[in-house]
């Protein structure tokens, strides 16, 4: 964390670009709420707040890709594998939790953006909610599921990734599997909530890890109920050892095949 | 038992055949074809605990890729490797753990963070326990002189500075061998010294067995008592340095100065360079007596200086970079991999 945190320049770039697509999405769902209080489910307000949340993950923890493959593709690896640790896990825990700065970045500018914007996000228990000991505890509870749901997003996010960018232990292009991977993640849960989907499409999607990957946390932030979040984090705790697994198997097998030319 | 053996170590890559035009692009698309790189051919050699190893070669003959799959990094082809009495494919984590590594092309530090932090992560990456790596790290600051630029990004080092870390970072674990590829290059001439000599001293003080693989004949010739040259994926030598600086020892170079021009013919030797005062003559000894050439140029005027050189070290090497197989190389004299014990047996005899 210390290490990514050294330039804290580079953060201005997803900062602004961020900025800007909550503000352009907050206009186009201006457009498309004229004359609907909701769709699917969802009011205006909680529509922009869902992006705000749904594009934390992928401005945060989206370009695992691409570290990882710049070390397999330029022979950093090599160097990497001279020492005693579990390629997997340490890569895991230096991509990762430096990402988490930037993340941390994005969400609290997200914040800030969405209730200028719109407001602040709708309250836990709905409309009818009121302030008070119960309402303050179940606001609570939907900030600790938001962040841990956003962090297993992130972690999801890099074990797949690292799968995807490890397929290079075999192939010597692999960016068309993460161009593909990205605008899946795109389309199902990030630009807009899966319940804007066709029914068939929606089911499908939510027997693929792409709805945890953006989805679960901006479903818990909009349309709060412990229940529901519980159930989206519980399948995010499973996708992630299933992916996890994956990764470890994809190391295990294409490191026997790396190939690394000269010094 | 040897702290490295290589027995029939061999490489081959496989490089995809990029073919021309679009037909061709397009077909290779749904059948590609490959092309096997034999980057080492059977190369065997064993190096015994605490020895100084220079692996020579000329760029492409296998250097890396052998010392890649000493540590595990690669697997290869043919033949075994075991290296501390581990096999580095099958155990490169635990192979990891006692030994170093220092790549002068690669950094191995964390580039954004002071050497202070990259050690500090090294310490929990190794598992050395905190008061061991603190006296540890005061040891290393003190003998390589890091302590202006502890607290330094890596980043904003010299080359010089960075490779000092690299290689204090190297044996903080202290490492029962090191391995080192290129270690002082692109270096100036004082930094590459204090490098050879922290080399030298690191070998010293633990007893690290070090294999290392340079261009630099200094390198080679200050830190190293045996020389292994690969060229052509296979190994054309393997003596000690001192049987190797003794082939260098056939040639001389006599260069002389006269007060006034004279006239320097010599029966059967010409000279290399000539001006109306001064000339100097490469000396084949075994054909020319040395003493008689020096004592027929001091007769032919008013000598005001006159010196006897060696053959350049860099010079042996270079006529074994420029054969073009193994055989070759082998044909020049030189001993081969499988003459090398009795040679260096003969060397320690002649000692």
């Amino acid at each position: 964390m210390r290490e990514r945190a050294a330039y804290p320049g580079n953060f201005i770039g997803s900062m602004f670009t961020y900025a800007l697509f909550v503000f352009i999405f907050s206009r186009v769902w201006a457009g498309a709420y004229a004359g609907a209080s909701e769709i699917a489910g969802y009011t205006m307000r909680m529509a922009v707040w869902y992006f705000i949340v749904a594009e934390v993950p992928s401005f945060g923890f989206g370009r695992f890709f691409w570290t990882l493959s710049r070390d397999m593709k330029n022979g950093q690896i090599a160097y990497l594998l001279a020492r005693p640790y579990d390629y997997v896990g340490y890569n895991f825990a230096e991509k990762y939790g430096g990402s988490l700065v930037e993340a941390g970045v994005i969400l609290v500018e997200g914040l800030l953006v969405g209730t200028l914007l719109v407001g602040p996000p709708p309250l836990a228990g709905g409309a009818s909610s009121l302030a008070g000991g119960a309402g303050v505890a179940e606001e609570a509870s939907r900030a600790l599921l938001v962040g841990l749901s956003l962090l297993l997003a992130g972690a999801l996010n890099y074990f797949l990734q690292a799968s995807i960018a490890m397929t290079a232990f075999w192939l010597e292009e692999n960016e068309a599997f993460f161009w593909i991977f990205q605008k899946l993640t795109l389309v199902v849960g990030t630009l807009i909530p899966i319940e804007f989907l066709p029914t068939a499409a929606a089911t499908l999607a939510r027997l693929t890890p792409f709805p945890y990957l953006s989805y679960a946390p901006a479903r818990i932030m909009v349309a709060y109920s412990p229940g529901e979040a519980w159930s989206l984090v519980a399948a995010q705790a499973l996708w992630l050892v299933l992916a996890a697994a994956l990764a470890r198997i994809v190391f295990s097998f294409g490191s026997r095949r790396l190939s690394v030319n000269g010094g | 038992m040897p702290a490295i053996i290589a027995r029939d170590l061999s490489k081959t890559f496989k490089t995809k055949v990029r073919p021309s035009g679009r037909l061709a692009a397009l077909r290779s698309l749904v059948k590609p074809e490959y092309r096997d790189v034999r980057a080492v051919k059977g190369v065997s050699f064993e190096i015994d605990d605490g020895e100084l190893v220079a692996f020579l070669g000329p760029n492409g003959a296998g250097k890396s890729t052998t010392i890649k799959m000493l540590m595990g990094i690669l697997r290869p082809t043919g033949g075994s490797a075991t290296v501390l009495g581990l096999d580095p494919a099958e155990d490169r984590v635990e192979l990891s753990r006692y030994v170093g590594a220092v790549f002068g092309q690669k950094s191995q530090l964390w580039f954004h963070l002071p050497p202070s932090d990259s050690f500090r992560l090294l310490g929990s990456i190794y598992e050395i326990d905190d008061d061991d790596r603190r006296w540890r790290e005061a040891e290393l600051i003190e003998r390589f002189g890091l302590a202006p630029y502890w607290d330094v990004p890596v980043r904003k080092l010299s080359l010089g500075e960075r490779i000092r870390c690299e290689l204090a970072a190297s044996l903080l674990p202290s490492p029962v061998a090191l391995f080192l590829d290129e270690p002082t290059i692109g270096l100036d001439v004082v930094a590459k010294r204090e490098i050879r000599q922290l080399l030298a001293e690191a070998a010293r003080v633990d007893d690290t067995t070090i294999f290392m693989t340079s261009h630099d004949m200094g390198d080679i010739e200050k830190v190293c008592k045996r020389a292994i040259i690969i060229h052509h994926g296979e190994v054309v030598v393997d003596e000690s340095m001192k049987a190797l600086k003794r082939r260098s020892l056939s040639r001389k170079y006599v260069g002389v100065r006269y007060a006034s021009p004279v006239d320097l013919e010599l029966p059967g030797l010409s000279p290399v360079k000539r001006t109306p005062t001064a000339a100097s003559f490469e000396v084949d000894t075994s054909r020319h007596s040395l003493a008689e050439v020096v004592r027929a140029l001091a007769s032919r005027g008013d000598l005001e200086d006159i010196t006897v050189e060696d053959e350049p070290l860099e010079n042996v090497i270079a006529a074994i970079y420029e054969t073009r197989s193994g055989a070759e190389a082998q044909a020049l004299g030189l001993n081969a991999s499988k003459g090398a014990g009795a040679a260096r047996a003969g060397e320690a005899a002649s000692a």
